[in-house]
């Protein structure tokens, strides 16, 4: 197995790092940051009203995608649309119908999986404004090599190299105090998969090893995104109400 | 809908009055004296990834270089927090026609965005008035007064020249925008670094941009720094604040941003509307304004400083890295070396700083989790020890080692050990090649280290 450039074996994530809680006047935000790729995700909270083609009995989402230079362009758009989707399916729209949620995403840095990194700090965020879910996503990226093997966490330079990769966003097993009484024969809920975005063309069994590899390293990143939500209480009163 | 949102940064009456009234003690919301700015810091971005070059050819000028992505590096931007006001500046550079009526002249351009994030009634989109005011007052203050020397970004005139591009994003909006962005534009403008060209090949007309890596890239000439400073009137005119906060603007009517310099130069005036104000105290604001700008030009260099010296380190050391990786030792007595070295360092983690260094070469092996935690039964005689690493090295590395540990306690991940905080360390502090230095070819120091030690323990055990 050829080396990765930063030295990296096929199954290590690059350093992660995650604060919440770093604007003053957003109701929610946080940092996420995936070796060089740096997201900065803020949360305005539900306001009254929603937009004209949206659902008025559901909450909606409303995502900007600010890039780090340069003019707003297709791709961002396209990030916009994927996040909003992945937003919409993991909060519970039911609470609080007829509202918008506002997401805003600042690119920062970026090396290479951009969206993965978007997606867990909007998920951060999210989590720091309140706003219900009914489980946090997390998300990773593999890429497929020419021989077969699977590496996970890209950065650019791979992007660029690799004939196939994709984003992939699964969900995380919500903890419950409750004891799970159902049978062992249902599938865990990390076993679905929110979302997934595929570049290239790979052959089928190359994407499943995708999704196989994907959904061992989410458990590891997701175990890392709880321990950082739960370190850091949120002690400030509603800022919604400022 | 959206009207609802931009009334949030409206005030209560209640608010007003009390915001007011307050001032007439002189007493601020912040608790600040009126002449007083909020604590100011300035980060720099630290992220490195390898640069890329790409080959283009352009027909119509016959020119052939290679446009290097500069957005990558670590050059050219910062991250200013001014009290609650939150800004990130970039500086990128490409090459570009100049324009036509100054063909020996660089470009610069500055683009201000207003993120919604900063403030729940900032609307994406077109930029606002405010937006636009601020981009321009810092345009005028940094372009047209010839801060940054243009006619050195010249390549060849009238074909190619450096045409500079700063974004500002405004994140958070704590009050007091124009100055957070000015500082923020500077220090990035500071530390930007553009890549050395230079004109040959075989009609003397190509360009050549060379990569980064091959020749050091050239900083801009800055020749002066000038720091917007910004007042807030109340009471007709009578009450005057330095650096409102975004409470304090709301209530005020009048506000003025003065461009001064160090030297005592007004680079640009802003008074855009309100009530009219004497001009005596508009020459009292200048007075105030010239005080307060050296105070920020010291503090701006000093960061600057800081962070080049940091730069100019990660550059001595990575040298040694890339020739010590090559050289290759058989396993089996470089482990029975390595785990004694570690088992005397160990001993010595706690007494001595100077070990902290190395003591993070401790965590990277994997056989030395268990040393740790047993008894050690070595003499610490360990002064000896560190003489794998030069004299001049170890204490640059106790500085940023104490970074690494202040970053750490940011960053939380602790899975995939020990590979994974070399990685940590390294993007933390960026001065990884030091660290990898004694970490990624342990192999090679521990084979220079590996004869002394033996001499030592036989010197021990002869004495005994």
């Amino acid at each position: 197995m050829e080396d990765r450039t930063d030295g990296r074996n096929a199954n290590q994530l690059r350093p992660l790092g995650c604060s919440r809680n770093i604007l003053n006047r957003a109701h929610g935000s946080a940092r996420w940051s995936q070796g060089n790729t740096i997201v900065l995700a803020a949360v305005y909270g539900p306001k009254s009203g929603t937009k004209k083609g949206e659902n008025p009995e559901k909450a909606s989402f409303e995502v900007i995608w600010k890039p780090k230079t340069g003019q707003i362009g297709k791709q961002e758009r396209e990030y916009e649309m994927i996040l909003k989707r992945t937003l919409q399916s993991i909060c519970l729209v039911n609470v609080h119908p007829n509202t918008t949620t506002s997401v805003i995403v600042q690119v920062v840095g970026d090396d290479g999986s951009l969206l993965p990194c978007a997606i867990n700090a909007s998920c951060a965020a999210l989590v720091d404004a309140g706003i219900p879910m009914k489980h946090l996503a997390v998300s990773i990226s593999c890429g497929l090599m020419e021989e077969g093997s699977i590496i996970l966490d890209l950065t650019k330079s791979e992007e660029e190299k690799l004939k196939a990769f994709a984003y992939l966003v699964f969900p995380n097993s919500p903890l419950s105090v409750i004891d799970k009484v159902h049978s062992s024969k249902e599938e865990p809920i990390e076993h679905g998969i929110i979302t997934s975005v595929s570049y290239g063309a790979m052959p089928v069994s190359g994407y499943f090893d995708c999704l196989e590899r994907g959904r061992a390293a989410s458990a590891a990143i997701s175990e890392f995104l709880r321990r950082s939500l739960q370190k850091q209480s949120s002690d400030d009163a509603s800022r919604a109400a400022q | 809908m959206e009207q609802r949102w931009a009334n949030t940064s409206r005030l209560t009456i209640n608010e007003k009055q009390f915001i007011e009234e307050a001032l007439r003690s002189e007493i601020r919301v912040d608790g600040r004296r009126l002449y007083d700015y909020r604590r100011l810091t300035i980060k720099f971005g630290r992220y490195r990834c390898l640069p890329r070059a790409t080959i283009l050819s352009c027909k119509c000028y016959h020119l052939r270089f290679s446009l290097f992505c500069c957005n990558c590096r670590e050059d050219g931007s910062s991250e200013v927090q001014l009290g609650e006001t939150h800004v990130m500046a970039f500086v990128t550079g490409q090459l570009l026609q100049p324009y036509r009526d100054r063909p020996n002249e660089g470009t610069l351009a500055i683009f201000t965005e207003f993120s919604p994030m900063a403030d729940p009634s900032f609307e994406p989109g077109r930029p606002g008035e405010a937006a636009i005011e601020l981009g321009r007052v810092i345009d005028r203050g940094l372009r047209e007064s010839r801060a940054v020397d243009m006619e050195s970004l010249c390549v060849v005139a009238g074909k190619s020249v450096w045409a500079i591009r700063v974004d500002l994003h405004i994140i958070d909006n704590g009050g007091n925008l124009i100055d957070a962005a000015n500082i923020a534009a500077l220090a990035a403008l500071s530390t930007f670094r553009r890549p050395e060209c230079s004109v040959g090949g075989d009609d003397n007309q190509e360009i050549i941009v060379h990569d980064p890596e091959v020749r050091d890239p050239i900083p801009l000439t800055i020749h002066h720094f000038p720091i917007a400073v910004t007042f807030a009137f109340f009471h007709e005119g009578n009450t005057l604040v330095i650096d409102p906060h975004y409470k304090e603007e709301a209530v005020s009517g009048v506000r003025m941003t003065v461009t001064v310099n160090s030297n005592g130069d007004v680079c640009a005036i802003q008074k855009a509307g309100g009530e009219g104000i004497l001009s005596g105290d508009v020459m009292r604001c200048l007075r105030i304004a010239s005080l307060k700008a050296s105070e920020m030009t010291t503090k701006i260099k000093e960061a600057v400083e800081t962070y080049n010296a940091e730069v100019a380190l990660k550059k001595v050391k990575r040298h040694p890295s890339l020739i010590a990786q090559k050289i290759t030792v058989p396993d089996v007595e470089m482990k029975e070396a390595s785990f004694q070295k570690t088992k005397e360092l160990s001993a010595d983690m706690e007494n001595s700083p100077n070990q902290t260094s190395t003591s993070l070469t401790t965590t990277k092996d994997k056989d030395t989790n268990a040393s740790i935690g047993r008894p050690l039964n070595w003499d610490p005689y360990s002064s000896s020890a560190p003489a794998i690493v030069s004299s001049s090295t170890l204490p640059e590395l106790v500085g940023t080692s104490k970074d690494a540990n202040e970053d750490q306690m940011m960053q939380t991940d602790e899975e995939y050990d020990p590979n994974l905080k070399k990685d940590q360390i390294a993007s933390a502090t960026g001065v990884s090649s030091g660290i990898h230095k004694q970490n990624s070819p342990p192999k090679s120091l521990k084979d220079a280290v590996k004869p002394k030690h033996k001499r030592k323990k036989n010197a021990e055990r002869g004495a005994r």
